[in-house]
């Protein structure tokens, strides 16, 4: 579905990704695991559009994606939920889970997608009326991703998903991921702590200042104690 | 109590169509974020503009009553300058200030030659059209009442833009891309048709503004440097980047030229940039002051 080839990105004149190569398959749930810094970020905003490669290949379901603009890379069917989540303040939760269903509107039905978004964050609905800027950490990080799967994507990608958030918060998104990946959407989520990588990744890259390190099985990278020290900040 | 009504009057006529250039300067900014000083060329061309129009439909035998909707209508024909100058101005969209400041009015010294070259040095005027309507008597005084008009057209305009940007689903769209455009573009909304869009509508603000003023004052090719220095009064009063900042503003702004005009005229601006600095001392964000739609 999504493969990224040799991919190369400058950031003033900075090299941030050094030939990064990476595949997400459809229904897959793929980890990209590394430090503060180590490229993780830059790679979705570059899938995204937000940067340009220098060199190198992306591909989402055969069809070329640099150079192409951001909004249309969403309405091919990528979803993302960045880092700082980024919920609209000045909309309510209701209108910033909608918002992708007028500027998508092909596919599933408005209502569906929507009352699937609160189906997978219960707690949502609730807040329905609330605004963007009356939520906590946690509550954003759901409207985020809520809002990336009412975009009715095939793929999502998912900038740390339990960054910055309290011990008691992160369950209830680890099973929000968890029900997502059982609705058979694509996943590429950006972690930079190998402890909330779930048990069901199909696979894992490890990323260090720009480049992979490891690609495999999340229990094959245990046995690596040199890739383990990079990903556990020891090394 | 005559000379009270009478200020009241003339400055919300005043405010009115100052509130529709200083509300397309808000949009502009508030989703953009560019400060556009050509917001008075754009009231400048919907002025003479307009002028030519009504002269034309006339000459055509179009009765004289007809002449509001025809200003109307040309001053939303005139904004399709708009997309243009709008991918003109993209070039400075992450630049400085500086550069949207100097191209914006650099866009006013070239607007105010076109106006030169096409329509001449002279003053345009529409006569007594205003009269046309007659006059209404609000308590001991008596306004045209095409001014009225105007002021309940501009009330209208206000409350559609309100609804527009809170109720319908484009102006959520515009409030979300004002707040974060990257976020918007990564859940599908084309950012640059949404500027291109805003840009539009901003101007066809402006250019109708410009085009209702013109049956009770003359368009001469200093208007657009006039109409600019009032409307940042306007919107530093009433904090930019507000739309209820650019009602309140023109209202104060409104009446305060109509009572200076009034009592003491060498004191119109004095008193209006009184405010502006007492405004920007006290609450230097403006009466509304935030950054947003």
């Amino acid at each position: 579905m999504l493969s990224l080839n040799d991919i190369t990105v400058d950031i003033q004149n900075s090299r941030i990704l050094r030939g990064i190569s990476l595949a997400v398959g459809a229904g897959e749930l793929v980890c990209l695991v590394g430090r503060n810094g180590a490229g993780k970020t830059t790679t979705l905003r570059t899938v995204m559009g937000f940067l340009t490669p220098l060199s190198g290949t992306i591909t989402f379901n055969s069809q070329p994606l640099p150079g192409m603009p951001t909004y249309r890379v969403a309405q091919l069917g990528i979803g993302y939920a960045p880092e700082e989540s980024e919920v609209f303040g000045d909309l309510t939760v209701e209108e910033n889970i909608e918002m992708p269903t007028w500027t998508r509107p092909r596919g599933r039905p408005a209502l569906e997608r929507v009352e699937l978004a609160y189906k997978v964050f219960p707690k949502l609905r609730q807040y329905a009326k609330r605004g963007g800027t009356q939520l906590s950490g946690g509550e954003r990080k759901m409207v985020s991703i809520a809002r990336a799967l009412a975009l009715d994507a095939p793929l999502l990608l998912l900038d740390e998903p339990s960054e910055g958030l309290s011990p008691a918060i992160i369950p209830t998104i680890s099973e929000g991921i968890a029900s997502i990946r059982k609705l058979g959407r694509g996943i590429l989520m950006a972690e930079s702590n190998v402890h909330h990588i779930p048990d069901y990744a199909d696979r894992l890259y490890v990323i260090e200042r720009g480049e992979i390190i490891f690609s495999g099985k999340p229990g094959d990278v245990r046995t690596r104690p040199e890739v383990m020290r990079v990903i556990t900040g020891t090394a | 109590m005559t000379s009270v009504i009478d200020i009241l009057l003339g400055g919300l006529f005043h405010a009115a169509v100052l509130f529709l250039v200083a509300a397309g300067l808000q949009l502009v900014f508030g989703v953009q974020k560019i400060v556009n000083l050509a917001c008075g060329s754009f009231y400048a061309l919907g002025a003479y503009f307009g002028i030519s129009c009504v002269n034309w439909a006339l000459a055509l035998g179009l009765p004289p009553s007809l002449f509001l909707p025809v200003l109307i209508g040309s001053g939303i024909l005139m904004a399709t300058v708009a997309p243009p100058i709008e991918a003109l101005l993209r070039t400075v969209y992450r630049r400085d200030e500086s550069f949207q400041l100097l191209l914006t009015f650099s866009l006013v010294l070239m607007t105010q030659d076109v106006l030169r070259i096409v329509w001449g040095p002279t003053p345009q005027h529409l006569g007594t059209l205003s009269m046309t309507y007659g006059k209404v008597a609000v308590g001991s005084v008596t306004i045209p009442t095409y001014n009225l008009l105007v002021i309940l057209a501009s009330i209208a305009i206000a409350a559609l833009l309100g609804f527009f940007l809170q109720r319908t689903r484009f102006g959520r769209i515009l409030r979300a891309t004002a707040e974060n455009r990257d976020m918007s573009a990564a859940l599908g909304v084309n950012v640059k048709w949404v500027y291109a869009s805003v840009f539009t509508l901003g101007t066809m603000l402006g250019t109708v503004g410009g085009a209702l003023v013109v049956p009770t004052s003359a368009a001469s090719l200093d208007m657009a440097v006039e109409l600019v220095v009032e409307a940042f009064a306007v919107v530093v009063i009433g904090g930019l980047g507000s739309m209820r900042g650019a009602l309140a503003g023109a209202v104060i702004v409104g009446l305060m030229r109509a009572a200076a005009v009034t009592v003491y005229p060498e004191l119109e601006m004095l008193a209006i940039y009184l405010i502006v600095i007492a405004v920007l001392i006290a609450r230097p964000a403006g009466l509304f002051g935030k950054a947003a739609i």
